[in-house]
């Protein structure tokens, strides 16, 4: 901290303090004390006599890498995106190793805000053990997501992303849905916007989820309130009335507001 | 070598050092290396420097004393000095007077209070009680919560601050051991009953100073004993109660977007031993989050009902309401206009008692009615909707009983254990 200061102080050192400050991000993260990075953070960002333009390109992406994790941890969505993507886009594509631990949290964050990674992307940097996760965001596979999760709960609860990908699950029911919605349109267009609950129970059955009709309405509900569904549902009939436009609204870019 | 291990970073050690005020290890074992060489060495002949040596040699064990832990030795609950000042200036609590009498007290009811110490130098080891005397001070203190004659908040506020005592004797000694853990489970065991109980005095929505304050020190008090579970790693690798307490810091923070009071969960979950994540107490918690987080009230609320224990619905509670809030909220704004919501059925998504159910509707504005057969309704979509102004009331809570607060110290033993009516019988000689 002391060369920090020094740092701060002399003008053309100060060049070398954002290389600091990511070496003391890295000691932090090792030691498990993340909160010190706050004050750091803030001499950074708030002092006048540093521009974060000036600094050389290594040491802003690893800033930037860094500051971008700690948005996740503390689920700040859009700065989290705005920060890894930065990071992604200006690191050098030759080092996979780098690209590799910016998509590691970059991955999560989109899936937050509704857009998917290709598969060849997972692939290409070995991040297999989001793949089923994309997987069932796509087919709305309830299951599917669980058994992800359970399937990578230590490594996912290790790299502080395991809650993030938990949350995807409102999502999931909406894609769901969707595709009742879409097979119901196809065998009655007239009648495709009314949903019986009955029918959701049904499906959930048939993906192993054992779910009544009371808390398929509370999900309904909640995916009402959140605006994921368009429309509102009917207790007595037990039916869900969907919007006749765009029933489904698509994230577009913003994290499922609460 | 025992300087090696005094100057490891010792979790113990540094909230020790938090208590004498110097700011981080690191500073601390700079300012022992630069007294070590302010002391001058003698240039001259090598017998002076000899002494100088012994003299410096001297000095650091001094030194090294001053950073070895305290060894308390005071007998009573209370020191002596305290009790007999404390007298004097007629502060002395309520429980510690005798007969009533403000200005006399006796070693069987005197109780060291809590006080900031400035600096290690000035702690007597007099003043400081050991393990077995703090042991039974606690004990004692517990055994208050059951008294009748008192208002909750008078007692709360004398143990307290007492147990706040105890805990700071046990962090000056550096008692690490499994019987400080004992001492720690039981003292946040304190704070979350009194999490609860002053919540459902408190009558505005705000919260009072006293939930804040015991808030804090829960939280303190919990952060010492997640340090004292890993200091004793070693020795014992997974305490039969940690799952529980671990599973406590979970249920403090389900809304993240609240004030957070320490590290995020995300963060907080990278350092948990696999067993305990495993653990049926820290599965219900991490359910509890899931459900909280994606707002599914249903789950929530018959999960806790089912399997929350008392200790984990006491630190849950608020959320009990912020989530009953959030269903009524669904239920009003998205159900059909034409098909009012049975009361019957409303009670059982809250988990509410349907008396109960008409008042909660009421105080968010809402009006319920009757139909035909006689059966209870909610209308949706009523336009007089809105937050309660003043906090809400303490509803029931299906499926769970409130504890009697005469039996509240039973929650602190496991086993059959005689408190003994005077706790010093052993010791002779006082008024």
């Amino acid at each position: 901290m002391k060369v920090f200061g020094v740092l701060a102080g002399k003008g053309s050192k100060r060049v070398g303090a954002l290389y600091l400050t990511c070496q003391l991000f890295k000691i932090y993260f090792k030691l498990g004390t993340v909160h010190l990075c706050r004050s750091v953070i803030r001499s950074i960002e708030t002092a006048r006599i540093f521009d974060f333009e000036e600094f050389p390109k290594r040491d802003k992406v690893t800033y930037m890498y860094y500051t971008g994790r700690l948005e996740v941890f503390n689920e700040n969505f859009p700065a989290a995106d705005q920060k890894l993507s930065y990071a992604l886009i200006n690191c050098n594509p030759q080092s996979e190793a780098n690209i590799r631990m910016i998509l590691k949290y970059l991955i999560p964050v989109k899936l937050s805000i509704g857009i998917l990674p290709k598969d060849w992307l997972l692939e290409k940097y070995n991040l297999v053990e989001y793949s089923n996760i994309v997987q069932a965001l796509r087919r709305g596979d309830l299951r599917l997501l669980r058994h992800a999760l359970e399937e990578h709960e230590d490594q996912f609860l290790r790299s502080g992303v395991y809650l993030v990908l938990e949350k995807l699950e409102l999502q999931v029911y909406q894609r769901l849905f969707k595709k009742i919605y879409i097979i119901q349109k196809q065998k009655d267009p007239s009648k495709a916007h009314q949903m019986k609950l009955d029918v959701i129970v049904k499906a959930l059955k048939w993906l192993e989820m054992d779910m009544d009709v009371d808390e398929v309405e509370c999900i309904v509900a909640i995916l009402i309130h959140k605006n994921l569904v368009k429309g509102y549902f009917a207790h007595k009939s037990k039916v869900v009335v969907l919007s006749k436009q765009d029933p489904f609204p698509k994230l577009n870019g913003k994290p499922v507001n609460s | 070598m025992e300087r090696r291990h005094h100057s490891q970073s010792h979790s113990q050690r540094q909230q020790r050092r938090n208590h004498f005020s110097s700011s981080s290890s690191s500073s601390s074992n700079q300012s022992r290396s630069n007294n070590r060489f302010s002391f001058p060495k003698s240039s001259s002949s090598s017998s002076s420097s000899s002494a100088n040596d012994v003299r410096d040699r001297r000095r650091e064990t001094q030194e090294e004393k001053q950073e070895e832990a305290i060894v308390g030795t005071c007998p009573f609950m209370c020191p002596e000095a305290e009790r007999l000042q404390r007298q004097r200036l007629r502060d002395l609590a309520v429980f510690e007077r005798l007969h009533g009498d403000p200005r006399n007290s006796s070693p069987a009811l005197a109780v060291k209070k809590f006080c900031r110490t400035m600096s290690a130098k000035e702690v007597r080891a007099s003043d400081v009680r050991p393990l077995p005397v703090l042991e039974e001070t606690l004990n004692y203190l517990l055994s208050l919560l059951d008294s009748t004659e008192h208002p909750f908040e008078v007692i709360h506020d004398f143990v307290f601050d007492r147990t706040r005592s105890v805990r700071q004797d046990l962090i000056m000694q550096n008692i690490v051991n499994d019987k400080a853990i004992n001492m720690f489970e039981k003292i946040v065991k304190f704070h979350v009953i009194s999490h609860h109980k002053l919540r459902s005095s408190c009558s505005s929505s705000s919260i009072s100073p006293l939930h804040y304050l015991n808030l804090e020190q829960l939280t303190k008090a919990l952060t010492s004993l997640y340090n004292l579970y890993e200091a004793n790693r070693s020795s014992k690798p997974i305490h039969e109660k940690e799952a529980e307490f671990r599973s406590f810091y979970v249920l403090l923070h389900l809304d993240s977007n609240g004030q957070p009071v320490g590290e995020s969960l995300s963060l907080w979950f990278r350092h948990v031993p696999s067993p305990i994540i495993k653990s049926k107490e820290m599965w219900f918690a991490r359910q509890a989050l899931r459900y909280f987080q994606m707002g599914n009230y249903r789950r929530f609320l018959s999960t806790v009902a089912a399997e929350a224990s008392y200790l984990q619905y006491c630190i849950i509670e608020p959320y009990i309401d912020e989530v009953r809030s959030l269903a009524l909220c669904c239920i009003h704004n998205c159900c059909y206009k034409l098909h009012p919501y049975p009361l019957g059925h409303l009670s059982k998504v809250l988990m509410m008692e349907e008396s109960d159910v008409e008042l909660f509707c009421n105080a968010y504005g809402l009006q319920t009615c009757i139909d035909e057969v006689g059966n209870k309704l909610l209308p949706t979509k009523q336009t007089t909707f809105c937050r309660p102004k003043g906090g809400l009331q303490n509803y029931s809570f299906l499926g769970f009983q409130q504890l009697g607060s005469h039996m509240l110290s039973s929650l602190f033993y496991n086993h059959f254990l005689l408190v003994p009516m005077k706790p010093f019988s052993h010791v002779d000689g006082w008024n």
